[in-house]
């Protein structure tokens, strides 16, 4: 069952016949719903996938007929004028078109009439329908007025005055219809039973973020192979501009003349689209490439192509120099990962944690936008850094640890078989680790899972050494005593 | 050595703090502090809890000090503030009326300016920033009776803090002092304020960071932990005890101020009360007062007049009189209500000579309560009387009680679950087990029952902590209706904000929180019955044969009707007060209530309270055996003669023949049974109040058996009267409330046994109210034999009115207002232009000029049957109206008329309306038909079924199998109760549905889907004649009202959609049931 939200509520938005067979129903309230049959297979509706979907199905129905538009949100219309034969007279084009979409997984169903709201209506009320030339008015008569689909209020005003199908409005004087629903419904009328007909709209595709060139001479040189992606970068970036935006993902093909094709991609951290940026990019990758790029005989055609594609915000640039700095640190970023790989530039990007081992993790540097991160600590103006830059891998134990009961810091440790003296102390920090991990069931005092609370000290030892470590655990929990641990090294 | 903690943060600052003021208050007992103070957050809300609390504390107690937080906007850091004495304390409540005036609702906005304003006598804490070198200006600024704050909450770097404070301290020349920062009262609350802040900042657990505090260390420590904490700097910890030492402020100094206004120069108040009093007597007693009257009264001024509240009745009798002056219906109710002197100063009209006098009880027993007086008016116009309470008193003086709303089973575990990450639906389920918004804890079957399997980790987690939420407060709201007045300004005594509605304002503190400091609120209550009756007394009167006749009054309803009474004892009781209930209609006939008393007892035993008790057979038993034998005697509870006289109880449990049944019964008997000091009865009556959102009467539990069973009463007695308390607890229904409500109960069922066609009317035009949707009450008045006529655009009012017909009959015409959609103004119009008579439908569009949508309103509901024009007809030529003139420039020119006159024309008839549709077409615009019933066309079907008709089980003998069929009407789930009670209704009456709970599970969906039903099960019939079927299996036949607008011959369906336009349930051919909790 697909649910949908509507009115600020939960609604169902399309259900399996299963489901209708429980006496649920499109419209329903969610909750009704469910406090009628359970348990519910409920899926939130995609509209946007849906029509998604419905597009491809059109553009696959291409081949019966170029007029194939889009009776929304769940229809085809085929304009069939003159195509009907070439797939065998009508009966059997209905047939195929129907059986063949049936094939791929879908129910459909479907009629031909004489105009597009006939067939519109016999495909969903008698499908299978076709009706004979000029007979379309005997084909609607008996269907109910619901298949005029003429607004609700229309609707209403039919149906409270007794009449039920389109047969029976038909019979009214127009003058006496159009006085009471407008003039626009006597037109629709007239459209159903034939009298008129409305053109179909055809659709239109939005234009590809893509520049080819073709040429008569297949091409080998470096130079001219550079001066054409100069020029296709040049074209891309127009459209790019025109439609207000920048590339993330750009791909390369080339085509030779013997059928190979051989393709690069580049990734950027920021929308693109100024042609020698993309350039420099793509030579980059080029002359990066462990098996260079052979022309062979020459390529005849080279496309480039924006895979991925943002929309950018209109940049001020101002005189900002960090702005400056920033935008000079993405282009090192992509230019050290069309070398590198995109895996291997990487960036810091701080998490909102207390706990010192999860407040920061490293991802692909162009993946993450550069601006949101905040690294802003609490933190006393002069104060010394709380944490080391960089922290161990993992918090490593040391041991022989003296130190006061409850809460002092170690006056003395081992670590790496070395003994250390401590001179100064600070602390602790106490940092309670995240109960809400820890799995139901496990008491208070059994936190292996989400581990123990720990008191943080910032030590600088005899020989001037500074470390950051922690007491895993207080004394007065679970009886032990706590283990310590060292978590990281001050510059 | 001790501590006293001042910054704590309760849960009155919503959703900061995780513990409620009380617990704050008893671990600080338990921790031996010296005090503890309670600051939250700009708010003295939850003050007057701790303040309970400590007061009725045993042993050495910690010393209370009250104050708040003060949070600025201007950036200023927090500071806490605590008053030295009444005149500061009244600063700070006037301080926060200030931020909170200039607020939205519920935000304070304060700055730094302000508290210097209101500066002296408040002892402040200024809370330290980040940078602690930015308050030095806002130290010198405070100068002296000032604090600086150090904690220790293992920030890491809390030595080098604290000594850069003690120095920052000492240049500043203000004592530092030692604080915790406490958000909950121990270390186990951590992580509900962990999930409380979650809920505040509206993020997941998983997604709040550093939203959440770092540790858990923000709770109240032993002393000697803070001793240690504070080893660097011990004058810290000793400087909260200097600070407590300058603070002689307590709550008990409040009191209240009554307004004077209402006494005349030159007299007493309690001598104008006197004046008034017998003055009142005079006129309610023309033929001489009785001397008992007489004597009840003069004590009654006495014991007001020790009390130095003659100011408050003066106040309620002033609010009366101005009602009274405007034609406006009200009844007084409540301890203080049902006094001889009320019922002379006209606040009730409760005969004292009638019912037993209840005032007398309380002046006996209740010397601390302050009295409490609840005044009822007509719904429609109880705003009249607010707005001349804001007139008299002005809005400094008078303000609404605040209502706290807490958190219960649906909202905590909706917004628990959503920290926890659960989604919505999940959430969803689990709230929609909770059948209303009552109850207590979610307990594992809901869980279950909401398809979540309670092993599930997440969802279990969620709900334990969303048990623990519950009964947190979430927001202050303002109450419906309870005002305190002040002879001064208010703010001084309570911090004052506005509430939702232009012009209104609430006080920070509820009605509980009120009753602690004693003091005195009117409730200015609505009530949609008095409406009703003052209604049906003008069309009584409109209507009177000889129009001589004096207006009827509440007083003046001719008393002890057999008639009336036999009506309620056959339980005819469609719309009568109060006994209208499945529950109530089914305990008349068993009660058979022939005075006002029984009516009395009436409404108050369908109650929690008596139910849980246990007390509701014995009693009903004692009273079948009196109707047979006059001299009866019954046995009381009585205690071993070594302990007290057999008939202790006598005078207690008279009237109720040995049983106890009102709350002020079973607070007698803690007292005389089960010896409850004052002091005692007094934390139990508290806790009765307060049971819901605290809890604390199982402490008295131990007490009150245990006494009782060693005093030699029954133990089973004893145990049940607790769980009677226990009941009252969670819906109190004392009897001098009940005293009040029976006498409308007899005024209503007056009216509805002699002018049947004025009470259906009064009904109707008064709805929504109570139980009963249009449909019945029409149905009810036709059984009664008043002729009913449909609403009709040519006849009819805004309201329901009666004319006489052709034969000269008084019959109800049904008013406009019934048409679902149709607004009043557009009713006036049709009223007004009506005057000149309607000649056609052409001429009543053209003069009324109705937008066309409210014409096909009219038409849709058939009322154009009065032109001659049916509803198909009468739509049809609605719609061939030109459309509403766009100009509404030249809307007043010529109306409608101004258009081209259209031709006459000559169309062919539109198909026949079958009676079938016609009836439900009356259902979807009048929620009514007069034409017939739905059932009645399925009959056929039902008959061939071997279905029942609701009129037809009265034929079938005790414990048959009958399967019967009907609308569902009112679906009704008492909140303690194991059955669901649901009410079916055909076209030959209503049938009386009984359900168990266990057989509820298995029939969730049928109950709560089915428009139509159909119910299998045993017939039970009681010896009174009460009907029930006791359900053993439930149909959905929802689906043959498809049937009443089917055509004979099907249309074709689009077929990849079995059913468009939706499941017939959802085509609106009956209105929803009424469904009651």
């Amino acid at each position: 069952m697909i649910s949908q939200k509507a009115n600020n509520a939960l609604q169902v938005h399309a259900l399996e016949a299963r489901a209708q067979t429980l006496g649920l129903y499109k419209g329903q309230p969610l909750a009704n719903a469910r406090a009628m049959v359970q348990p519910l297979a409920i899926v939130p509706a995609d509209e946007k996938a849906d029509a998604v979907l419905v597009e491809g199905i059109a553009d696959w129905c291409d081949r019966f007929t170029p007029l194939a538009s889009l009776d929304s949100p769940d229809g085809l219309l085929l304009d069939i004028t003159g195509a009907a034969h070439l797939f065998g007279g009508e009966t059997a084009m209905l047939a195929t078109v129907t059986q063949s979409i049936a094939r791929q997984g879908f129910a459909v169903q479907g009629a031909i009439a004489g105009t597009s709201l006939a067939a519109h209506a016999l495909a969903r009320y008698v499908p299978g329908t076709i009706t004979p030339r000029g007979k379309d008015a005997e084909a609607v008569t008996p269907l109910p007025i619901t298949a005029l689909e003429c607004g609700d209020k229309s609707l209403r005003a039919l149906r409270h005055a007794g009449l039920k199908t389109i047969g029976q409005v038909g019979t009214r004087l127009h003058s006496e219809l159009s006085e009471r629903l407008g003039a626009d419904f006597v037109t629709r009328l007239k459209v159903m039973l034939g009298a008129e007909e409305k053109p179909l709209q055809p659709r239109r595709a939005l234009p590809d973020l893509m520049a080819e060139q073709r040429f008569a001479e297949p091409i080998v040189t470096e130079e001219t192979i550079v001066a054409s992606l100069l020029q296709l970068a040049q074209h891309l970036g127009e459209i790019l501009e025109r439609q207000g935006r920048g590339a993330r993902m750009l791909e390369a093909a080339f085509f030779r003349v013997d059928g190979k094709v051989a393709r690069i991609t580049v990734r950027t951290g920021e929308p693109l689209r100024d042609p020698k940026v993309i350039l420099r990019l793509l030579r980059q990758r080029l002359d990066a490439l462990a098996d260079p790029l052979d022309p062979g005989f020459g390529f005849d055609l080279i496309r480039l192509e924006a895979l991925l594609a943002e929309e950018t915000r209109p940049a001020t640039i101002s005189f900002d120099s960090n702005e400056n700095a920033r935008r000079q640190i993405g282009f090192l970023v992509d230019r050290l990962a069309a070398r590198f790989g995109d895996a291997r530039v990487q960036r810091f990007v701080p998490q909102d944690t207390h706990i010192p081992e999860a407040a920061s993790v490293a991802v692909p540097a162009q993946d993450s936008d550069f601006a949101q991160q905040n690294w802003s600590l609490k933190r006393r103006p002069g104060d010394p850094p709380r944490r080391p830059l960089r922290l161990l891998g993992k918090p490593e134990e040391i041991s022989a640890v003296l130190a006061s009961v409850p809460d002092g810091p170690p006056s003395r440790f081992r670590w790496r078989r070395a003994q250390f003296d401590v001179a100064r102390a600070e602390g602790p920090e106490r940092i309670a680790m995240e109960w809400w991990r820890r799995s139901v069931g496990e008491s208070q005092s059994d936190q292996n899972k989400a581990g123990l609370t720990r008191d943080y000290f910032r030590v600088e030892t005899r020989d001037g050494q500074r470390f950051w470590l922690y007491r895993d655990g207080l004394y007065q929990q679970n009886g032990l005593a706590p283990r310590w641990y060292l978590q990281g090294l001050f510059a | 050595m001790s501590y006293a903690e001042l910054a704590v943060t309760t849960n009155f600052s919503f959703l900061r703090g995780a513990s409620h003021p009380q617990e704050f208050v008893t671990q600080a007992q338990a921790l031996g502090y010296a005090a503890i103070g309670i600051a939250d957050r700009n708010s003295l809300a939850g003050v007057v809890r701790a303040y309970g609390e400590w007061k009725g504390m045993e042993g050495a107690r910690p010393q209370l000090l009250v104050g708040a937080r003060l949070v600025f906007r201007d950036g200023t850091p927090d500071i806490l503030a605590y008053p030295k004495n009444r005149k500061a304390y009244g600063r700070l409540s006037r301080l926060l009326s200030i931020g909170k005036l200039r607020a939205q609702k519920g935000e304070c906005l304060l700055d730094f300016a302000d508290l210097l304003d209101y500066r002296r006598g408040l002892q402040l804490i200024v809370m330290p920033p980040l940078n602690p070198e930015s308050i030095k200006p806002v130290l010198a600024r405070l100068g002296s009776n000032t604090w600086l704050a150090a904690s220790m909450l293992y920030s890491g770097e809390d030595r080098r803090c604290l000594r850069d404070l003690a120095k920052l301290a000492r240049t500043a020349r203000v004592p530092l002092i030692a604080v915790n920062d406490a958000l909950y009262h121990h270390v186990e609350r951590r992580q509900l304020q962990d999930v409380v802040t979650c809920i505040r900042e509206h993020v997941t657990l998983k997604d709040a960071g550093k939203r959440l505090e770092a540790n858990a260390e923000r709770h109240l420590k032993p002393a000697k932990e803070m001793q240690r904490l504070f080893r660097d700097c011990p004058e810290a910890v000793a400087e909260t005890l200097c600070f407590a030492r300058g603070i002689s402020f307590t709550l008990a100094e409040l009191g209240q101020r009554y307004p004077r206004e209402p006494v005349p120069r030159g007299k007493t108040a309690d001598q104008h009360l006197r004046d008034l009093t017998q003055a009142g007597l005079k006129g309610r007693y023309p033929q001489g007062v009785p001397q008992k009257i007489a004597d009840i009264a003069e004590k009654e001024l006495r014991f007001i007049a020790e009390g130095h509240i003659a100011h408050y009745f003066l106040t309620v009798h002033d609010i009366v009189r101005f009602a009274r002056a405007q034609n406006i219906l009200c009844q007084g109710r409540g301890s203080a209500a049902n006094s001889v002197v009320c019922y002379a100063i006209g606040v009730t009209a409760v005969d004292p000579t009638e019912v037993e006098v209840l005032f007398e009880r309380f002046l006996n027993t209740n010397r601390r309560e302050p009295p409490d007086i609840d005044v009822d008016f007509e719904h429609e116009r109880r705003e009249e009387v607010i707005q001349y309470i804001y007139r008299r008193y002005g809005h400094r003086r008078a303000a609404l009680t605040a209502t706290v709303i807490h958190y219960r089973p649906r909202s905590a575990i909706r917004e628990v679950g959503k920290v926890f990450g659960l989604t919505e639906d999940v959430t969803g389920k689990l709230a929609g087990t909770v059948w209303g918004h009552h109850g207590d804890e979610l307990e594992e079957h809901q869980v279950r029952q909401g398809d979540c399997d309670p092993g599930n980790a997440a969802v279990d987690r969620a709900v334990s902590f969303a048990n623990e939420l519950m009964g947190f407060p979430r927001h202050l709201s303002q109450h419906v209706g309870g005002f305190v007045l002040a002879r001064y300004k208010l703010d001084w005594t309570v911090p004052i904000g506005p509430a939702a509605m232009d012009d209104r304002f609430f006080i920070e503190w509820d009605k509980d929180d009120l009753d602690t400091l004693a003091i005195m609120k009117v409730d200015i209550l609505a009530l949609g019955m008095l409406t009703c009756i003052r209604k049906a007394f003008d069309l009584i009167h409109r209507h009177a044969k000889s129009g001589k006749e004096k207006k009827l009054a509440l007083a003046t309803v001719p008393q002890s009707d057999p008639a009336t009474y036999d009506m309620l004892c056959r339980a005819d009781a469609i719309g009568v007060f109060q006994v209208e209930s499945r529950a109530q209609m089914s305990m008349l006939p068993r009660l058979q209530p022939r005075t006002r008393y029984d009516l009395t007892i009436e409404v108050a035993i369908v109650r929690p309270g008596p139910i849980q008790g246990g007390m509701v057979n014995p009693y009903l038993k004692r009273r079948t055996i009196l109707r047979k034998d006059k001299n009866a005697q019954f046995p009381f509870p009585a205690p071993s003669p070594k302990y007290g006289r057999p008939d202790e109880l006598h005078a207690i449990l008279d009237k109720t023949l040995g049983i106890p049944l009102f709350q002020e019964q079973a607070m007698r008997l803690a007292i005389v049974a089960a010896k409850f000091t004052s002091e005692e009865a007094n934390g139990l009556r508290r806790a009765m109040a307060t049971f819901r959102h605290v809890g604390t009467i199982h402490t008295f539990e131990q007490k009150f058996v245990g006494r009782m069973v060693a005093r030699g009463y029954d133990g089973a007695f004893a145990q049940n009267c607790f769980e009677q308390i226990k009941g009252f607890g969670s819906y109190g229904f004392p009897e001098s409330h009940a005293a009040s409500f029976a006498l409308l109960v007899y005024v209503s069922a007056w009216i509805k046994k002699h002018y049947p066609a004025a009470f259906a009317g009064a009904l109707l035009n008064s709805q929504p109210m109570g139980f009963y949707a249009p449909a019945e009450i029409v149905r009810c008045a036709r059984e009664h034999d008043v002729i009913v006529l449909a609403p009709d655009a040519a006849f009819s009012d805004w309201d329901s009115t009666l004319e006489r017909n052709a034969v000269g009959e008084l019959c109800l015409r049904l008013g406009l207002r019934q048409i679902d959609g149709f607004a009043e103004s557009h009713a006036r119009i049709v009223m007004e232009e009506r005057s000149y008579g309607y000649p056609s439908f052409a001429d009543f569009a053209r003069r009324t000029a109705l937008p066309k949508r409210a014409l096909i309103t009219l038409a849709e509901a058939d009322a154009f049957r009065g032109f001659g024009l049916d509803r198909r007809e009468g739509l049809w030529a609605v719609r061939r109206l030109p459309d509403d003139s766009p100009l509404p420039l030249f809307a007043h020119e010529g109306n409608r008329g101004a258009t081209p006159e259209m031709g006459a024309e000559n169309i062919a008839p539109l198909p026949r309306m079958p009676d079938s549709q016609q009836v439900v077409a009356d259902y979807q615009t009048l929620r009514l038909s007069l034409k017939g019933y739905p059932t009645q066309f399925l009959r056929p079907l039902f008959d061939a079924e071997q279905i029942t008709s609701c009129a037809g089980l009265a034929a079938l003998p005790d414990g048959a199998r009958a399967r019967v069929a009907g609308v569902v009407l009112v679906r009704q789930r008492p909140g303690e109760g194991t059955a669901i009670f649901i009410t079916l209704s055909d076209e030959t009456g209503i049938a009386n549905l009984v359900l168990w709970e266990s057989r509820f599970a298995a029939l969730r969906k049928e109950v709560m889907g089915a428009r139509l039903l159909l119910a299998e099960g045993k017939v039970q019939k009681s010896p009174e004649g009460v009907l029930h079927l006791m359900v053993e299996n439930l149909i959905d036949r929802s689906a043959d009202l498809s049937r009443l607008y089917a055509d004979e011959a099907p249309l074709p369906a689009p077929t990849h959609m079995k059913v468009k336009g939706g499941h017939p349930s959802n085509v609106r051919v009956l209105p929803p049931s009424r469904d009651f909790h």
